[in-house]
């Protein structure tokens, strides 16, 4: 503010002080009233710079100067040759003249460079937009842009309901909809022409911004939707394929039974008693797992925690396991603070799974390591191994690979559990290499004073 | 000799379980657990019928029964279950005779079997009895208990084709392609109309029929209201 005044006072001072120095010096080999010309150089710049009030302030006072320094009597404001007054009324209208015209120049210059920084921001925001980018990370710039281009120190964009602000808000309009508002600092002044040209261009480009963002998101929001139905009616098939086929069994076996007209000798009824025991045995495990996993997946599957030597609970579940006999353990004895009815779980799950995918002789070992922080189990088969691609898609529930055999459940709960208890499982293979599953569990130090 | 059933499912259980059932009803059983199997072992000895399972770990039973109907006319029964129903639907178009439902109850499969096996061979006479129903395909002409039934065109056609189906369940695709041609298969709004006409004249009771029966979502069959 203070700037507007005294710089341009200052200026046209010095203007008028220079021109009179000039006259005074050119004076002796001029004649003095053909000098009055020169003023005209003190208001032409005066008007470009700082406009025609000035301007007219400086031909003015060279006037006087003119009068007061050159023409007789000197040093006094008063004429005494009409020849002079005529001088002095014509140099003062060329100099108002000329003021104004460049005045006049300078103020087109300025609006054609306003209109171009108006137009150019427009042009920058729709290539943007038109790129296919949404208006998500670029308001600050676009912010930024729009204050300079409203000659404000800043502006902020909102695209919520209008709020009371301390500042200037203008609704941001396309045919009378509001697609937001611009907030504008306190007595920022924009020039209101800019205003009425500049915000509506604005208003209608972030209304294509903000749409975009929208159907953007909306079709973000449909494709995850379908995504997940697509899963949850996968998994629906997968349940209930895997409950009816064991109940299947036991609906034929007991209808068949129960049947007075069928002929049936001892070893039929021994077959389709067993049919019975196996896939009620098998349900009883699928409806456990599945609420295993509900619980896992809920955190629900709050560890017991113990200290345990690792050893001593694998070894529990080799021994209770059919096909342990198989099963070779090896390595070290470290301790770890777990659930071990839940961690037991997971090695019977890894271990299981090792024996069913290897051939029937071959022996599946299980070798124990510690590092200072960790304690690994690893299971390692014999069998077709695993692709890189699957390594960590057998973990996901109901994945079984291109043998479907099981409900594809066991490995995803090893992996909910061993998480619970602050562990990892993951899997090594090479196809046609055999396949390692790896339980990883925070190690425990031997408390002191203890023998280790 | 006893009849030869082809049961194909790729569950241990369930293939134990049934073949140990039917060889109980007098049956002679094969199994088999692949779609490939399937094919091998109907091909090795020609089964009088087919029980088949709709998924199968290497196709699945709209495939096998497509393969079988090149060469045989064995009736098949489809085993589906629920979130089955456009497989259970494409096996029936292909040629299967008939579906339970899993877990279904062993008195329904037997009596779903001897159904298809007695009725193998499609009626092939000029009239054909069902019920108190008699219709006589050359004069296109039918009674219900000795009355005369007007029927038009499209509604004699639709009756003759269940007739000549008797107890067999028939998709609406197949029905539409019989009675109104290849072009209109995909308008089962049209089959359900001339159905509800079909009943109100040649159902005792139409809101509670009683000859033609409809299986939701699948089709229709035409059955004897006086045999069990």
């Amino acid at each position: 503010m203070r700037n507007r005044f005294w710089v341009p006072l200052l200026g046209s001072a010095a203007a008028v002080t220079i021109a009179t120095l000039a006259v005074w010096a050119l004076s002796s080999i001029a004649p003095t009233l053909s000098l009055g010309v020169i003023y005209v150089f003190a208001v032409l710049p005066t008007a470009v710079y700082w406009g025609v009030r000035w301007a007219l302030a400086v031909a003015v006072a060279s006037m006087l100067a003119f009068n007061f320094f050159f023409l007789p009597p000197v040093h006094t404001f008063a004429l005494n040759d009409s020849a002079n007054w005529f001088a002095l009324t014509v140099y003062s209208a060329t100099a108002f003249v000329v003021g104004e015209l460049a005045a006049r120049a300078r103020r087109r210059a300025a609006d054609a460079e306003q209109r171009e920084r108006e137009a150019s921001l427009l042009a920058e925001i729709a290539v943007h937009l038109l790129g296919g980018h949404g208006l998500d990370g670029e308001l600050g710039w676009i912010e930024d842009s729009a204050a300079e281009v409203l000659g404000v120190p800043n502006a902020r964009i909102e695209f919520g309901p209008r709020r009371s602000s301390t500042g200037e808000t203008i609704p941001l309009e396309v045919e009378e909809h509001a697609v937001g508002t611009i907030y504008l600092p306190l007595r920022a002044d924009p020039n209101v022409e800019v205003r009425r040209r500049f915000l509506p261009g604005l208003a209608a480009l972030l209304a294509v911004g903000v749409d975009r963002s929208r159907l953007e998101q909306e079709a973000l929001e449909a494709e995850t939707l379908r995504r997940s139905d697509l899963v949850k009616t996968a998994l629906l098939r997968a349940v209930s394929h895997d409950l009816r086929s064991p109940l299947t069994g036991i609906t034929t076996a007991i209808g068949a039974l129960r049947n007075q007209t069928l002929v049936f000798n001892d070893n039929d009824r021994r077959d389709l008693l067993d049919t019975i025991a196996v896939d009620a045995e098998r349900l009883t495990r699928l409806v456990g797992d599945l609420l295993d996993l509900s619980r896992l997946e809920a955190g629900g599957a709050e560890p017991a925690l113990e200290v345990w030597a690792l050893d001593e609970l694998v070894h529990e579940t080799i021994d209770h396991l059919a096909g342990g006999d198989r099963v070779d353990l090896g390595g070290e004895s470290p301790l770890v603070n777990v659930d071990a009815v839940q961690i037991q779980r997971v090695l019977a799950n890894l271990i299981e799974n090792a024996l069913k995918f290897s051939p029937p002789s071959s022996r599946v070992h299980v070798h124990i390591t510690a590092t200072r922080q960790e304690a690994i189990v690893r299971v390692v088969d014999q069998g077709p191994g695993i692709a890189e691609a699957e390594l960590e898609r057998v973990f996901e529930p109901f994945y079984r690979g291109d043998r479907p055999s099981g409900a594809g459940l066991g490995l995803a709960i090893a992996r909910g559990f061993a998480a619970a208890n602050g562990g990892r499982v993951w899997a090594e293979s090479r196809p046609g290499q055999g396949t390692t599953f790896a339980l990883a569990l925070p190690i425990v130090e031997v408390p002191a004073g203890l023998p280790a | 000799l006893s009849q030869r059933i082809l049961v194909v499912d790729d569950e241990p259980q369930i293939l134990r379980a049934l073949s140990t059932t039917l060889r109980g009803a007098g049956f002679t059983v094969d199994t088999a657990a692949t779609a490939e199997d399937a094919l091998a072992a109907a091909a090795a000895h020609p089964p009088a019928a087919v029980i088949l399972d709709l998924v199968l770990p290497d196709g699945n039973g709209t495939e096998v029964t497509r393969e079988l109907r090149t060469w045989t006319e064995a009736p098949v029964i489809v085993l589906s279950a629920v979130g089955e129903e456009r497989e259970k639907i494409a096996a029936l178009d292909a040629g299967a005779d008939d579906y339970v439902m899993k877990p279904f109850s062993v008195d329904e499969l037997l009596a779903r079997l001897r159904a298809v096996l007695r009725r193998s061979a499609p009626e092939a006479g000029p009239l054909i009895e069902v019920g108190e129903l008699q219709i006589d395909i050359p004069q296109r002409f039918v009674t219900r208990d000795g009355e005369r039934v007007k029927l038009t065109p499209h509604e004699f056609d639709l009756l003759r084709v269940l007739a000549q189906n008797r107890g067999k369940l028939l998709t609406h695709q197949m029905l539409l392609r019989e009675v109104w041609g290849p072009s209109y298969q995909g308008e089962a709004h049209y089959l359900h109309v001339y159905v509800s006409h079909l009943r109100a004249k040649i159902e005792p009771n139409p809101s509670r029929p009683r000859y033609v029966l409809t299986e939701p979502g699948a089709g229709y069959r035409l059955v004897d209201p006086n045999a069990s």
